[in-house]
């Protein structure tokens, strides 16, 4: 495949812009959930394009801590799920570990589909 | 909703000398005339359809504001028939819940091309985000909304026209707990936060209680008032036999709160005045403790529904933008599962479960 300029992450994001500024504004009001919801899709797709892959190492140590062994992301979720399933996480500190990983885990996703919420949750760490 | 812009699908005119005729037959009536006022907004599951029928002759002559509720292409795994639906509704109108009364029930797909009923049309906003929009908490709201849970938890097993609704196998917890493990599907294998909430209700399931009809969606965004009085208890596809705490810790759950995580019942008011409104009709008390199990549930339900809602777009069944973006919104669920656990979980609750 030949990756021509400007790659899928810029079109995404010019795309998003150009919405932004010359469409959300005139867009009649039963449209504007839709538009919104664009808006919204596209900037979601944005943040994905960007991160990549960069946030997956650290997340896999903490996995891989919690499991006692070392992988890639992808290959350690899945056995991150059947440990709990076969009951490896079950007393209450085993559970905190767990769920400190977990939320890790979570505010990452999270500053993909949802950057605001990502930062009211930083304010209730803080609290 | 669906991304791409398309006629708003209302009736089409042999459908509606169809249903006119049908309505007729039904209402006793020389004539039924049916005035097409557009669709209302009406979740991703159902379709609402604003009709005014002019009924001439028979019982119910006179001119009436209706809904007519019907479903869509393709719904989710726990959502009730509409012919189903009509008969729960008309089953907690009977205890006196307030709720619209359902008029004609039209079980043959042949008609409208989906089973469909017709309700009274409430007046007022159900919108979450304008409901938890006031200064002061809505206590009078939430005791009211309390009182109306437990007038619906005096529907119980057995109650006439609702033999077509399982009872939980074997308590309402765990079927529901087996219930999220099957709809999550795949997903329990790779995500870990799903994996970690299954686990942890089906460890910590309280026994067997009391069996009542639930709504299983009651919250804020479902129920409509008009200035401050409540007028209507809306969206029942997912009703079901559970335990009567479900449908409380459905209400307080993080997830409902419209970023008023002050105002515990559903943004609106805290959570005593909702129990005491509760306890008032229901003659049982609230089991805190069954309500934060529920409250995780909860979590996980919505959850397992975000995930099923995503499949309809994922797999071309009903390509939406709408249900494309719920898929998304599984990180914020799953955090809010993950804070109700960090409160609650760090001890066995009911004694450890299985």
């Amino acid at each position: 495949m030949i990756n021509d300029d400007p790659g899928a992450r810029d079109l995404v994001a010019i795309a998003l812009r150009s919405f932004r500024e010359a469409i959300l504004l005139v867009v009649p009001a039963e449209q504007r959930f839709t538009a919104l919801m664009i808006a919204n899709a596209l900037g979601v797709a944005e943040r994905e394009l960007a991160a990549g892959t960069a946030a997956e190492p650290a997340l896999a140590a903490a996995v891989g801590g919690l499991l006692g062994e070392d992988g890639d992301l992808p290959d350690l979720l899945p056995k991150l799920c059947a440990a709990i399933d076969a009951g490896r996480f079950d007393t209450p500190d085993q559970q905190a570990a767990l769920r400190a990983v977990l939320k890790d885990i979570t505010r990452a996703r999270l500053a993909l589909s949802n950057p605001k919420r990502l930062a009211a949750e930083g304010q209730d760490a803080e609290r | 909703m669906s991304g791409a812009p398309k006629p708003t699908p209302g009736l089409d005119p042999a459908r509606k000398a169809a249903l006119e005729s049908w309505l007729a037959g039904q209402a006793e009536a020389r004539a039924v005339a049916v005035i097409d006022e557009g669709r209302l907004s009406g979740g991703a599951i159902s379709l609402n359809l604003a009709v005014t029928l002019e009924i001439d002759g028979g019982p119910l002559a006179g001119n009436h504001p209706c809904v007519l509720r019907t479903g869509s292409a393709s719904g989710v795994s726990a959502s009730l028939g509409k012919a189903e639906e009509a008969a729960v509704l008309r089953a907690v109108f009977a205890v006196g819940a307030t709720v619209p009364e359902p008029l004609f029930v039209g079980a043959d797909p042949a008609m409208l091309g989906a089973p469909f009923y017709i309700m009274r049309r409430a007046a007022g906003i159900a919108a979450g985000f304008r409901m938890v929009k006031s200064e002061e908490p809505r206590r009078d709201l939430a005791r009211e909304l309390g009182r109306q849970l437990g007038l619906i938890h005096r529907v119980r097993p057995g109650a006439e026209g609702l033999e077509f609704l399982a009872l939980p196998e074997p308590t309402a917890a765990l079927q529901a707990a087996a219930d999220f493990r099957r709809w999550a599907g795949r997903y329990a294998a790779s995500d870990p936060v799903l994996a970690y909430g299954l686990r942890w209700l089906e460890r910590n399931a309280p026994p067997a209680g009391d069996l009542v009809l639930c709504h299983r969606d009651y919250r804020t965004g479902n129920y409509m008032v008009d200035g401050d009085r409540l007028t209507a208890i809306i969206d029942w596809e997912f009703a079901g036999w559970s335990d009567p705490m479900e449908d409380l810790g459905w209400f307080c759950a993080a997830c409902w709160r419209f970023g008023r995580n002050d105002r515990e019942a559903g943004g609106i008011a805290d959570r005593t005045d909702l129990y005491a409104g509760y306890e008032e009709t229901a003659g049982r008390r609230v089991d805190a403790d069954a309500v934060a199990y529920w409250e995780a549930a909860a979590c996980m339900r919505w959850a397992v529904i975000a995930i099923q809602q995503a499949q309809r777009h994922i797999s071309g069944t009903e390509p939406s933008l709408e249900l494309a973006l719920t898929g998304r919104m599984l990180p914020e669920i799953e955090m809010d599962l993950l804070r109700h656990l960090d409160r609650v979980g760090g001890f066995p609750m009911f004694g450890g479960g299985a």
